[in-house]
């Protein structure tokens, strides 16, 4: 495969080129039960549907996996409703390779359910902050350090760094809100910073206080994380 | 403020972002239901929430609507086929399973039909098991019991389409199947609303007419032949209900599919460069409309079918075509897996290998890239929450038998959160059947074997099913010490209030049911529940033992809410704090109780050394009690203070001793 060019002669699509063809901004938010990745997921639907997107499509998981267990959600943002109806989206769920952005709440957990979703289009925005299973705990398996994690993602781009995006968020929102539920906000600010998802903060700020119960604390959440993604670009 | 996505006041035309689930209980507000009874399951569970939610934020239509959590899921559809006959439009959601259990009452419902109203079962598929404990096809309950069946593909099917389910039902008199999967019922996107409809009146009436209500012979007999004929009249009107759609193309082979996979297929077939290939989207998938299915095959070499699980379309659409002679080629589970869940590339990679196509490289190098590495993650099986009581009780069982082997102890598991204690490093529960199977099994067991029986079941589980299984454990006098569960809520479906709650002693219940030895334990007091457990393991007959603590989930969640509403007020408050000090690594923490919020980690110093994350801790001091070091210990942070933060405790007045 060369560059520019897919197994079957299509083009090769970034985050900002979505606009132009109206393929469907793919992203992927994983983590554990309880970390918040539906709220940050739905947090983005609203987002969006605020910037103006048309269809908004996308599939959460609920039920059994909410025991500590592994959570996965995809989130497809698409700008025009095609009149041709293959053009469009159908399926809650994303295809094999096609994530553009992927926000892991848990470092471990981007491997184990978006990893079959990534490829060289697709930038990581995750919060360094581990939570070991259990079989972990009691030594029986052995959880990667982040090197290797950065490692194998960077197998997808070919071994570019400029994809791969780590933050310790749960450490900020205990030391800075004191209160680790406010990770997932301080990682989409993060998100916004660093993989070119372009949301404005007006738009942000307007849903989390029409969606969000602390809304000031979640705005403020965003704000740390957006400072903390530009410190890290720019540094 | 009340969620405005289910006001009256919301003018029709306004979009909003609705779940599958959501966008259901939407398009029952807009066609007058009057009633929704049904026992929690996953992936339906939320129906009931969105219901309960819309009728505590909005009382006025408390007067209309009625909304119960029934003890089971034969309770639950028996007591919407009573709404239905008292002429309300009912809803039924269950799970997959459930529909094992409701399909006894519906047999004979289907024979008499719910006019003067309308019943609607909604059940909730789950290929891949995303949230079961198995994956049955339970599509073809609707050929065994005549049920019209409906397929949405979409959150905006779900709201239209529940609307035609009910149309279908009271002008036909016949209980349709609206067939939802996890993945549909949990997906999300916008719709549109159409206009809100109440019922028309508050209370109805009930008109005797035992031919029609009493399917016994004769009129059982009647009543079957009228059920062929409903369903035949509704295979002819199909086209009129436009539920079956077809995306045109002008190939010589073709698509038939249904629900979620269609959205899969259309995708696939456009990465494939192949939108030439006309796609048959049935939305209604019994019974067929054969001369539509006739028309489609009539120009096509080959056709195949896309569809989860066992073949049914694929079953049907071959009886037709042979009835009408068509030569033509069929696909379908023979490149299909009949197991799992489908995805964008599976459709893709199966569907390019009957078409002879290329499927994209990025499908087969993310495969490739993820075999590559996928060995050197560890496995995140769901386990018990932080400082969850089940989890503390199955500790002490294995510690009060010696891990199970002194004396020789087989665990009967069953259906709750506790299906969970067969994962390691727990690993406590030999069998697993159903609801309440696990006593079941242990009755006929401990007669035929020596070792001591333990059968473990929730309070939720024990009303569902369980109350004719003790019965049945004291009249034969089993062997078997039976663990109750009582933490207040069924847990794993999302925390519905179980059949009962707030007015149900189990303990007395127990009492009234002959059992003669119970006792009622906190497990978080280690030794009191390990000698409780030793103690009844001694004696013969039925035992059983109460484990009262509310799920921790719950608990942790109000204590949560408590410590927001504090800091929003800038108070101050003192909590409860355990930590490990000195660790000697020995393990035993984990090996026996593996809390999610203790982690193996280092020390400055590098050594190896077990830690309490505290923001995950909630505080029920078990760890401490199971460190044989005594190096796990409490301090009250901020002792002095008059707000003090700490997991609720409730317990039943009653049951106390
Ligand atoms: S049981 Fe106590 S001493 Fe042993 S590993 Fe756990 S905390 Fe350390
Ligand atoms: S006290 Fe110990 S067992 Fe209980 S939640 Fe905290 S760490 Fe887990």
């Amino acid at each position: 495969m060369t560059g520019n060019e897919l197994g079957n002669g299509k083009k090769e699509f970034h985050p900002a080129m979505n606009e132009e063809t109206n393929h469907p901004l793919n992203i992927v938010i994983v983590g554990t039960a309880g970390q918040g990745v539906i709220t940050l997921k739905r947090f983005i639907e609203y987002v969006a549907m605020e910037e103006g997107y048309k269809c908004i499509y996308g599939s959460e998981m609920h039920g059994l996996a909410q025991r500590e267990g592994a959570i996965s959600s995809h989130c497809r943002l698409q700008r025009e409703v095609s009149s041709n109806t293959r053009e469009n989206m159908h399926s809650p769920t994303i295809c094999h390779g096609d994530a553009d952005i992927v926000i892991g709440l848990e470092p471990v957990e981007v491997l184990r359910n978006a990893g079959l979703l990534c490829s060289e289009k697709t930038v990581f925005a995750i919060n360094s902050r581990d939570i070991p299973p259990i079989m972990v705990t009691a030594g029986k398996q052995s959880y990667p350090s982040l090197d290797e994690i950065q490692e194998i993602l960077e197998r997808y781009s070919g071994g570019e760094h400029d994809r791969i995006y780590f933050l310790n968020a749960t450490k900020i929102a205990l030391e800075q809100l004191d209160d680790a539920q406010k990770m997932n906000m301080i990682m989409l600010g993060f998100t916004l910073a660093v993989t070119g998802l372009s949301f404005s903060m007006d738009a942000c700020n307007k849903v989390a206080t029409r969606e969000l119960k602390d809304s000031k604390m979640n705005e403020k959440a965003i704000e740390l994380g957006l400072q903390s993604g530009k410190n890290l670009k720019h540094a | 403020m009340p969620d405005s996505r289910f006001t009256p006041s919301e003018p029709p035309g306004t979009e909003h972002l609705f779940l599958g689930n959501e966008a259901l209980v939407r398009g029952c507000l807009e066609c007058g239901v009057g009633f929704i009874a049904q026992y929690p399951g996953t992936p339906t569970s939320d129906i009931g929430e969105t219901y309960r939610r819309v009728l505590q934020e909005q009382p006025r239509l408390r007067d209309y609507i009625t909304h119960l959590w029934s003890a089971n899921e034969a309770v639950a559809t028996s007591s919407c086929a009573g709404a239905a006959w008292a002429g309300f439009n009912a809803l039924n959601p269950m799970k997959h399973v459930g529909m094992n259990v409701a399909s006894d009452a519906l047999s004979v419902i289907a024979l008499n039909g719910p006019n003067p109203g309308g019943l609607v079962c909604v059940v909730g598929a789950d290929p891949g098991s995303l949230g079961s404990h198995q994956e049955q096809n339970e599509r073809f309950y609707a050929w065994m019991l005549h049920m019209p069946m409906i397929e949405p593909a979409s959150p905006q099917e779900c709201k239209d389409w529940i609307k035609v389910a009910f149309l279908l039902s009271r002008t036909r008199d016949i209980p349709v199947y609206f067939r939802m999967t996890t993945r549909i019922a949990h997906s999300r996107s916008k719709v549109t609303l159409g206009k809100f409809t109440l019922p028309e009146r508050k209370m109805g009436r009930f008109e005797r007419n035992p031919a029609k209500f009493c399917s016994l012979p004769p009129y059982a007999i009647d009543n079957h032949i009228r059920l062929y004929h409903r369903i035949e009249r509704i295979s002819r009107e199909i086209p009129s209900l436009e539920l079956n759609k077809i995306v045109p193309g002008d190939a010589t082979t073709g698509i038939i599919t249904s629900g979620v996979p269609f959205g899969y297929t259309i995708e696939a077939l456009h990465q494939l460069e192949r939108d030439d290939i006309p796609v048959l989207k049935l939305g209604m998938t019994y019974p067929l409309h054969e001369k539509e299915i006739v028309e489609f095959l009539h120009d096509l070499d080959s056709v195949i079918i896309v569809e989860e699980l066992e073949p049914f379309l694929e079953v049907d659409v071959a009886r037709i075509a042979q009835a009408y002679g068509l030569q033509v080629e069929m696909h379908g589970s023979d490149i299909f897996p009949k197991h799992g869940e489908f995805n964008i590339g599976l459709v893709t990679t199966c569907l390019a290998r009957v078409l002879g196509e290329e499927p994209s490289q990025r499908i087969a190098r993310a495969r490739e890239l993820h075999d590559g590495y996928k060995a050197i993650i560890p496995s995140r099986f769901p386990t018990f929450c932080p400082g969850c009581p089940e989890r503390a009780m199955l500790m002490e069982i294995k510690k009060a038998t010696g891990n199970l082997t002194d004396p020789p102890t087989i665990i009967a598991g069953d259906i709750g959160c506790y299906v969970m204690g067969i994962m390691p490093p727990l690993k406590v529960s030999d069998f697993i059947i159903c609801m309440s199977g696990g006593l079941s099994a242990a009755i006929g067991m401990s007669k035929k074997v020596s070792e001591k029986i333990i059968a473990l079941i929730g309070d939720s589980t024990l009303m569902h099913t369980g109350l004719p299984v003790l019965a049945d454990a004291v009249a034969n006098d089993a062997n078997v010490l039976l663990v109750v569960f009582d933490n207040r809520w069924v847990a794993m479906t999302g925390h519905q209030p179980p059949a009962g709650k707030g007015k149900l002693s189990i303990k007395a219940l127990c009492n009234a049911m002959g059992v003669t030895w119970l006792k009622v334990v906190d497990p978080f007091n280690v030794d009191e529940t390990i000698g409780a457990i030793g103690k009844a393991l001694t004696m013969d007959g039925l035992k059983v033992i109460i484990c009262q603590r509310e799920c921790a989930l719950m608990a942790s969640r109000v204590m949560d809410r408590e410590r927001r509403e504090l800091q929003s007020q800038d108070k101050q408050y003192g909590r409860r704090s355990y930590q490990i000090y000195n660790c000697v690594m020995c393990e035993k923490c984990s090996e026996l109780l593996s809390c999610p919020a203790i982690r193996r980690t280092v020390d400055e110093f590098d050594n190896p050394v077990m830690k309490i994350d505290e923001d995950r801790c909630t505080g029920c001091g078990v760890c401490a009690q199971v460190c044989p070091h005594g190096r796990i210990k409490t301090t009250i942070i901020h002792p002095h203070l008059d707000a003090q933060l700490k997991i609720r405790r409730i317990e039943q007045e009653y049951d106390r001793k």
